[in-house]
């Protein structure tokens, strides 16, 4: 039995990974503020923008580590892949988030000439079903996060990865980062309502750190006690000190109390502001860190 | 394909045959196939074990399935083979793949092996290779190359469909197993153990 780190996806994929969950998430959520506490125009078309501009950057990167990435489009060829599927995921992100934000877009006067140069027909169709575009971009968002996890679990060989908890790991983490960094823009803003938006992504980034700590004691566990490469895995994260402090302190814990003081004993003061600013950017570090550390454990688990 | 691991000398003749007749990128340690040679036991028993290993061409495949382009398919023969004017170079089969059987042709070696084999080049462009079973050669009723260059008949090739041929009398008389079975990837080379 030979454990053998992969040589094969580096810290391109971890920022293809964590650009993937953030950009999905950024918009998920977005989407669901959108639906359920209504629309603060500037500020989710923000959002939404920086979703889209997250995951064109993540394709560049995707594309910039294939050996021929001119030929890219011949992924569209065979649905029993992972990447078929995300080429599919992410295209569909995309024709959602435009379509979702186009209509948004018009509360910026600099952008207004461009936006009248698109046929009313088809920008007061945008405008309504609106609603509907943010819906099916929640789904096309949490699909594209959860996707960056289910793509790095097709291993059988890496038994660390070959779980059913990575790609849940993967959407959570995904969407915390995704809830840090609307956080992140709403501390910018000093209008009344987006400090009530601020209240409730401090809330769920809270949710979702817990779940995803819960998530990381199951995978553990699992790891730990199994005689596999995943529990060599496991070892190589507990003796990175990066992973360790960067991510669970910094990343996880950090954040959490951060965000629980904010919940329960904070008034929204400018010193708060700047606490809730460095616990959002404490989860986006953390985030990445967590993609780059999973993929430097991959360990096949060789036969000889 | 079966693997007589009690003859095998680890001479590593297979490695030069497989490189001199696929292209491989020797020059950056990449080849088709391999031969471990490891240590086993512990003090004072121990033994030393050779193990040649290569494509397992499985019947059950993770790199066929991880490949979003279907650049990986199975011949009719059972042959696991890469087209490379569909390949993209995504990784996802390296990363699928239990046998550490695929590596990268990439842009520089396929630069450096114009200059070592001058214009009779068969890897024109960037790629994921592999392992083909030397199908160009079996095609013309030859064996692959690492087969009839083993001086020790360690490596044992044949049609394992058919219930006359020395493989499938090997693989099946009960000695031969399949290396990580666990994995149900049905692998078409067998091991019989030293």
């Amino acid at each position: 039995m030979t454990f053998v780190h992969q040589e094969v996806w580096h810290w391109q994929i971890a920022t293809y990974l964590f650009l993937g969950g953030l950009g999905g998430a950024t918009f998920a959520i977005s989407a669901l503020i959108h639906l359920f506490e209504g629309c603060d125009r500037k500020m989710l078309s923000i959002a939404v923008m920086s979703s889209i501009g997250f995951l064109v950057l993540g394709t560049i990167f995707l594309l910039a580590d294939m050996l021929q990435p001119l030929k890219a489009i011949y992924a569209l060829t065979n649905p029993s892949s992972w990447i078929f599927w995300g080429v599919i995921f992410i295209n569909f992100y995309f024709i959602a988030a435009i379509a979702y934000v186009i209509p948004l877009l018009e509360v910026w006067p600099k952008l207004l000439p461009i936006i009248k140069k698109i046929p009313t027909g088809i920008l007061s169709l945008l405008e309504r079903f609106n609603n509907l575009a943010a819906l099916v971009g929640s789904a096309a968002g949490f699909l594209v996060a959860i996707y960056t996890g289910l793509l790095i679990s097709a291993a059988p060989a890496i038994s660390f990865w070959n779980t059913p908890a990575l790609p849940l790991l993967f959407v959570i983490s995904g969407f915390s980062t995704g809830a840090a960094f609307l956080l992140l823009l709403s501390t910018f803003s000093n209008n009344e309502e987006s400090w009530k938006i601020a209240a409730k992504l401090e809330e769920l980034d809270a949710i979702l750190i817990v779940t995803e700590l819960i998530i990381l004691g199951a995978y553990f566990n699992f790891a730990l006690f199994l005689p596999t490469g995943a529990r060599e895995s496991a070892q190589v994260l507990f003796h990175s000190p990066v992973f360790i402090i960067g991510f669970f302190i910094l990343g996880l814990i950090v954040p959490l109390a951060i965000e629980t003081h904010g919940i329960f004993f904070a008034d929204h003061t400018k010193k708060s502001r700047s606490l809730l600013m460095a616990a959002s950017i404490f989860v986006l570090v953390g985030g990445f860190l967590l993609r780059y550390y999973v993929l430097k454990a991959g360990l096949y688990q060789f036969p000889w | 394909m079966v693997m007589d691991m009690r003859t095998c000398v680890g001479c590593q003749a297979c490695m030069a045959a497989c490189t001199a007749e696929n292209q491989t990128p020797f020059w950056n340690e990449k080849f088709r196939t391999h031969v471990e040679d490891k240590a086993e036991g512990i003090f004072p028993d121990v033994r030393r074990v050779l193990l040649p290993r290569l494509c397992m061409h499985c019947e059950n495949t993770p790199c066929l399935t991880a490949c979003p382009t279907g650049a990986t398919y199975m011949t009719e023969d059972g042959i696991v083979k890469v087209n490379y004017d569909r390949c993209i170079g995504c990784y996802a089969c390296c990363i699928a793949c239990p046998y550490d059987a695929r590596y990268a042709y990439d842009g520089e070696d396929v630069k450096k092996e114009e200059e070592v084999y001058g214009k009779f080049t068969s890897h024109d462009q960037p790629h994921v290779d592999k392992c083909t079973f030397c199908d160009h050669r079996v095609s013309e009723g030859r064996e692959p190359a690492c087969v009839s260059t083993c001086p020790t008949h360690t490596r044992i090739f044949g049609d394992l469909d058919d219930p006359e041929s020395e493989v499938h009398k090997l693989a099946t008389s009960g000695k031969a197993q399949a290396l990580n079975p666990q994995l149900g990837t049905s692998p078409k080379v067998f091991y019989i153990p030293s």
